[in-house]
């Protein structure tokens, strides 16, 4: 699967980079895989999964996934 | 007296007179600065119902009492006048280095009254003060006077606060930049300077701030502790990694990135704005305000050549892309330079065109009115004219120029619809729809629609997050839902409005304290207390800015504004057409008993809005019970 952040997330990423490749031998939950990476599930206010937006608790990520995850924005 | 110069300078135009005022630490105290100190003065010294371009109205600067101190984000002053956009309290505040050297030059404030027989420029040099003729700078863009000031008074590190082309022609959303990439820009304040003939404020000054606080370590071990933090807090190292661009790909995943003049949610195109293509093609270094460690600024290329104005915000990505249905960076990124070199608004300007574009599709305008201009959405050679057409009033330029509300009263049919304005003031990039107490704040707000007056509801969403966690010392626990009203938002809304007045009565920046950002509340008031020594509580912090909110109030409803001009654009009480929240409205009858409890809360009569006298004796401003209108 590929991972993308936006928003503070990209804070918890390794490298503090906003892109990730994450193999996956088999379908997982997506709040295991970010478990897994480091980003604190609280944190997570928006999930698009290919491009459509989809609640975090229930979304189970296949290998050819592109993800991207996004923390609240505002101001400015 | 300690943390403040105490001066004010005080300047009349019409005839040349040039003053100092020492205001004594009782009345600091209760006005430390920033709005606070421009409520008092415009209560006091402006007359009711006085032409925004009248000589009449009165153009205050103020720092904040701890602007220029040696802390991250703390560089902000405001400018504060009778706003000619929508006829009430007018207020915009800046960052940079201008206010910084104010107060190195000793001043706190700066009060313009009056009008110059021709155009002229302050040339404040420490205690030394002079009006000097900038008839040779009128009519030229922003870049060309600076440079001409420094040059001619033969300092390169003096600070230029001016207008453009777009204030000396009265455009009622005419902003003010320091710098060439800080900007004053909501409410017209830079047509209040036009209109006085006043073109600049060169400023240039030798003290340091540690010099006037009261601990000056302390304040320094805060500063010191604050600049480390930067990069160790995800809140603040986003804003240095990306920035406000950053914004746009979030908000439009969640349905709430304003579209085509706020009909739509999410923007097709989103993949040609979004932060990746920011950074790719327009990008080239990150810059800050003075001593602050955050580095939130972007300097971009336009045309192939770096430009001078500095890069868009993500409000002028907004305003200019989605909502224009521009789906073009470049085109945004010169749409912001010609916005700061006419000095316009950018989210003034970017809504208006957008409200005349739907205008155009809908047959109220026509080629003939746009001067053969194709004014459809998304055609951004239409709307890269339509800017400068404005700044210099040309054509339907001149009808645009008196912002969406005037300019639809007199298109007449549907306009009004289409004219997304509060007060007359258009509304930022953020969609009500999604973010309720955003809603309330573009209501409530006295300068017109503002998306600062209180941390956005998707800071609170969810239980443990950074920044709910971190509003616990402001009296906020619990996690609230966005699209939310009631007892509970409304308490939420209430201390958080009081906190971001405190902000701009201080100095602080929206993007420095909690709980939007990485100060922690304690420093906050920790700081407050080091430079002045005041010990003050955080419930005496929070009446500093209650208070002034609470002047701001009453200058508007000596102006006749009541609880009717409270509300939001009819189009908000609608669905949404697409994205996430496609089928979502505000709802009306929630949102008005919502605004009565908030008015409750906030010790207004719940139905008038108007504040009780016992109110006003709380916050120690006996002096204004007899401002207010009867009905209270």
């Amino acid at each position: 699967m590929k991972l993308y952040t936006g928003g503070h997330l990209t804070f918890y990423m390794p490298g503090r980079k906003p892109t990730l490749e994450l193999p996956l031998s088999e379908p997982a939950p997506l709040r295991e895989i970010l478990a897994r990476v480091g980003i604190p599930l609280a944190e997570v206010a928006l999930v698009a999964l290919n491009g459509e937006q989809v609640e975090m608790d229930s979304a189970i990520i296949q290998d050819a996934d592109v993800v991207r995850i996004f923390s609240s924005v505002d101001g400015g | 007296m300690y943390g403040t110069t105490a001066k004010i300078l005080r300047v009349d135009l019409t005839n040349g007179k040039i003053e100092t005022e020492t205001l004594s630490e009782d009345f600091y105290r209760l006005y430390p600065g920033g709005k606070a100190l421009a409520g008092h003065i415009l209560l006091n010294e402006l007359p009711p119902h006085t032409d925004p371009f009248a000589p009449e109205n009165v153009l205050v600067f103020a720092n904040g009492l701890l602007t220029g101190a040696p802390i991250s984000t703390a560089t902000r002053y405001i400018v504060s006048a009778r706003s000619p956009l929508t006829g009430g309290y007018g207020e915009s505040e800046a960052g940079g280095f201008w206010g910084p050297e104010l107060k190195m030059a000793g001043w706190e404030a700066i009060v313009v009254k009056g009008k110059a027989s021709k155009p002229v420029y302050l040339w404040i040099n420490g205690d030394q003060v002079e009006i000097r003729s900038a008839e040779h700078l009128w009519g030229q863009m922003a870049a060309e006077v600076q440079e001409a000031i420094r040059s001619e008074l033969g300092d390169a590190k003096i600070r230029v606060l001016q207008i453009g082309p777009a204030g000396e022609n009265l455009v009622r959303y005419a902003g003010i930049t320091n710098d060439l990439r800080h900007f004053n820009g909501r409410n017209g304040l830079g047509a209040v300077m036009g209109s006085k003939n006043l073109r600049a404020i060169a400023v240039r000054g030798t003290q340091r701030y540690q010099a006037l606080a009261y601990d000056a370590q302390t304040l320094l071990g805060i500063g010191g502790k604050l600049a480390k933090s930067v990069k160790e807090n995800p809140l603040s190292w986003d804003l240095q990694d990306r920035g406000t661009p950053g914004l746009v790909e979030p908000l439009n995943t969640g349905g709430i990135l304003p579209t085509r003049n706020f009909r739509q949610g999410a923007f097709e195109n989103m993949d040609e704005v979004k932060w990746e293509v920011y950074e790719k093609e327009l990008l080239t270094a990150r810059r800050t305000c003075y001593a602050c460690a955050v580095r939130c600024k972007r300097e971009v290329t336009v045309d192939g050549r770096e430009s001078a104005y500095g890069g868009p915000e993500y409000e002028t990505v907004g305003a200019f892309g989605p909502n224009c249905g521009v789906g073009d960076i470049h085109a945004i990124a010169k749409a912001n330079e010609l916005c700061n070199a006419y000095m316009l608004d950018s989210i003034s300007c970017g809504v208006t065109i957008a409200f005349a574009m739907e205008c155009f599709e809908h047959g109220l305008l026509t080629l003939e009115d746009t001067g053969g201009l194709d004014l459809r959405f998304g055609n951004a050679e239409a709307m890269l004219e339509m800017i400068g057409r404005i700044a210099r009033r040309e054509g339907l330029g001149d009808l645009l120029a008196e912002g969406s509300k005037r300019a639809a009263e007199k298109i007449g049919g549907e306009a009004p619809f289409f004219a997304m304005q509060v007060k007359g003031q258009e509304l930022a990039m953020h969609e009500p729809r999604g973010k309720y107490n955003v809603g309330m704040g573009y209501a409530i707000s006295e300068i017109g629609a503002d998306h600062l007056v209180v941390a956005h509801d998707s800071a609170f969403a969810r239980p443990d997050t950074i920044q709910l966690k971190s509003a616990a010392p402001l009296g906020i626990m619990s996690a609230l839902p966005p699209r939310s009203l009631g007892e509970e938002k409304m308490e939420m809304f209430y201390i958080l409005e009081k906190w971001g007045s405190l902000e701009k009565v201080v100095g602080y920046c929206f993007f420095g304290p909690a709980p939007r950002s990485f100060i922690p509340v304690e420093d906050v008031l920790l700081s407050i207390n080091a430079a002045t020594g005041w010990n003050l509580t955080m419930e005496q912090a929070l009446q500093i800015g209650e208070r002034a909110t609470n002047m701001a109030r009453i200058f508007n409803l000596r102006e006749g504004f009541s609880r009717k001009d409270d509300t939001l654009p009819e189009r908000l009480f609608q669905p949404l057409e697409n994205g996430a929240l496609q089928g979502q409205a505000m709802p009306r009858d929630e949102f008005e008993q919502s605004l009565t409890i908030l008015y409750g809360k906030k010790g207004w009569h719940p139905q008038t809005g108007i504040p009780s006298p016992e109110k006003l004796r709380q916050l120690g401003l006996d002096w204004a019970i007899e401002m207010l209108p009867s009905g209270g």
